[in-house]
């Protein structure tokens, strides 16, 4: 089985080269999970309060992220973009920037969901306790709403960070151009790759187990806050 | 003027023979897909052990493992396990692999969402298993299954655009080599990802059609 994994040293390049590829995963995918987090959750807040013209525009916005395929997306943001805008984008920025948008959206209706779960009281609560509309987001409406979106934001994570796997498309040196240039060197697709995918099942277990933590814990600390 | 429509009009009918091969791929191996992941379903809840534990495992490879890898695997693997297949034929199948991990999770969702009494009544009441699924479970379970399954058959029509990378001629392998061609990023990038957007509408508003259908079916 060691040998198998190993094939005296032809992979070494692989495991010394995976730690660094891994992080350059795990750094692109969290940073654009956090940024689509902010986002989604903006558009998710200006959808339900704003004036209808506003809605339609998130409306399009969700659907087009939604309706294109990511490869597209990566490729739109790494080719067309920057000339567009007249900026010079690096590889990573141009996928972190695609990766953002297309997660945004998704968690932009992941939110929606659970804030339609909400009961309305709490606004009318907070406004009659004479809180500003920020306040009654930011101290109320928003805990209530990440916390019951813990499950499906999980998911959407390990979808994002599947799909960061794309990055290798537009170059960006990360867990799958590692195993693309190693198996071009060694021409061990079984090997290489079954260690690539056990590397990314190793860090998206990882992922999952500490959501059901968070979830476990944010149980213990609010017991009454379903 | 930013947009040339000149090259959008040229490059239109190469995008088209694209989508073909796009949907071919879908049309085939997502039901494919469906069929399988359902079978799992029914293992994933059977008394039987290694089935349960084999479904379980099935689940958590596609969840947890990039569809890139999966096609790079069988792609540039298979064959060093003596099993040469086409670009086409890696596609057909990575696509019912994938899709059946997910719509194995799907289906059990709507399985457990049938309460275990039904079933028990319908069996005391003398029909065999298979009655009871096919009259008692399943028509319950389809209004339930629409929603989630349209999501899915969308998300991996997209993800089709991922067989570019091992050269099968869809929509996205076709406009990347417009691309390398002409240069002309901002029309023919913009034009596949059109196509694609109208086919997700397209399977939206089906998905949706059919709930409604379903629903007044199931009201009688």
């Amino acid at each position: 089985m060691i040998d198998f994994l190993t094939v005296h040293g032809a992979l070494s390049p692989f495991y010394a080269g995976v730690l660094g590829a891994a992080m350059v995963t795990i750094l692109a995918s969290t940073t654009a999970f956090f940024c689509g987090l902010a986002l989604g959750a903006c558009l998710m807040i200006v959808r339900v309060t704003c004036a209808r013209p506003f809605g339609y525009l998130i409306r399009l916005y969700v659907s087009l992220m939604r309706g294109t395929p990511l490869l597209i997306q990566l490729l739109i943001a790494f080719y067309v973009i920057p000339s567009l805008l007249g900026l010079d984008f690096s590889p990573l920025q141009a996928g972190i920037l695609a990766l953002t948008c297309n997660t945004a959206a998704y968690i932009s209706e992941i939110l929606r969901a659970a804030y339609s779960t909400v009961s309305r009281g709490q606004a009318a609560a907070g406004r009659s306790l004479g809180m500003k509309p920020w306040t009654i987001w930011w101290h109320i409406l928003l805990p209530q709403v990440f916390h019951r979106s813990l499950p499906p934001l999980t998911n959407e994570f390990t979808i994002l960070l599947k799909g960061s796997s794309l990055l290798s498309i537009i170059s960006v040196v990360e867990l799958s151009t590692l195993a693309r240039n190693v198996n071009l060197q060694s021409n061990l697709p079984l090997q290489v790759f079954i260690a690539t995918a056990a590397t990314y099942f190793v860090i998206l277990f990882c992922a999952s187990s500490i959501s059901r933590f968070l979830e476990r814990r944010i149980a213990e600390v609010l017991p009454n806050a379903r | 003027m930013l947009v040339d429509f000149d090259i959008i009009r040229e490059a239109l009918p190469v995008l088209m023979k694209g989508l073909q091969m796009t949907v071919l791929v879908s049309v085939i191996g997502i039901p494919a897909g469906i069929l399988a992941g359902g079978l799992f379903a029914y293992m994933g809840e059977s008394r039987n052990r290694p089935a349960r534990l084999l479904a379980k495992f099935y689940v958590e490879l596609v969840r947890n493992i990039p569809f890139l890898i999966v096609i790079y695997l069988s792609y540039f693997g298979l064959p060093k396990l003596g099993l040469r297949l086409s670009a086409f034929h890696v596609a057909l199948a990575a696509t019912a692999f994938y899709t059946g991990g997910y719509f194995c999770e799907v289906m059990r969702a709507a399985l457990h969402s049938v309460p275990r009494g039904q079933v028990q009544a319908s069996r005391s009441l003398g029909m065999s298993a298979w009655t009871t699924q096919f009259h008692i479970v399943l028509p319950q379970l389809l209004s339930f299954l629409i929603p989630p399954t349209t999501s899915l058959v969308i998300m991996m029509f997209k993800d089709t655009a991922i067989f570019s990378v091992v050269t099968l001629p869809e929509l996205t392998y076709q406009s990347n080599l417009l691309t390398s061609e002409s240069f002309a990023y901002v029309e023919i990038l913009g034009t596949a990802a059109v196509i694609y957007w109208l086919c997700s509408l397209v399977l939206d508003t089906a998905g949706q059609v059919l709930e409604r259908r379903v629903t007044r079916w199931m009201r009688g």
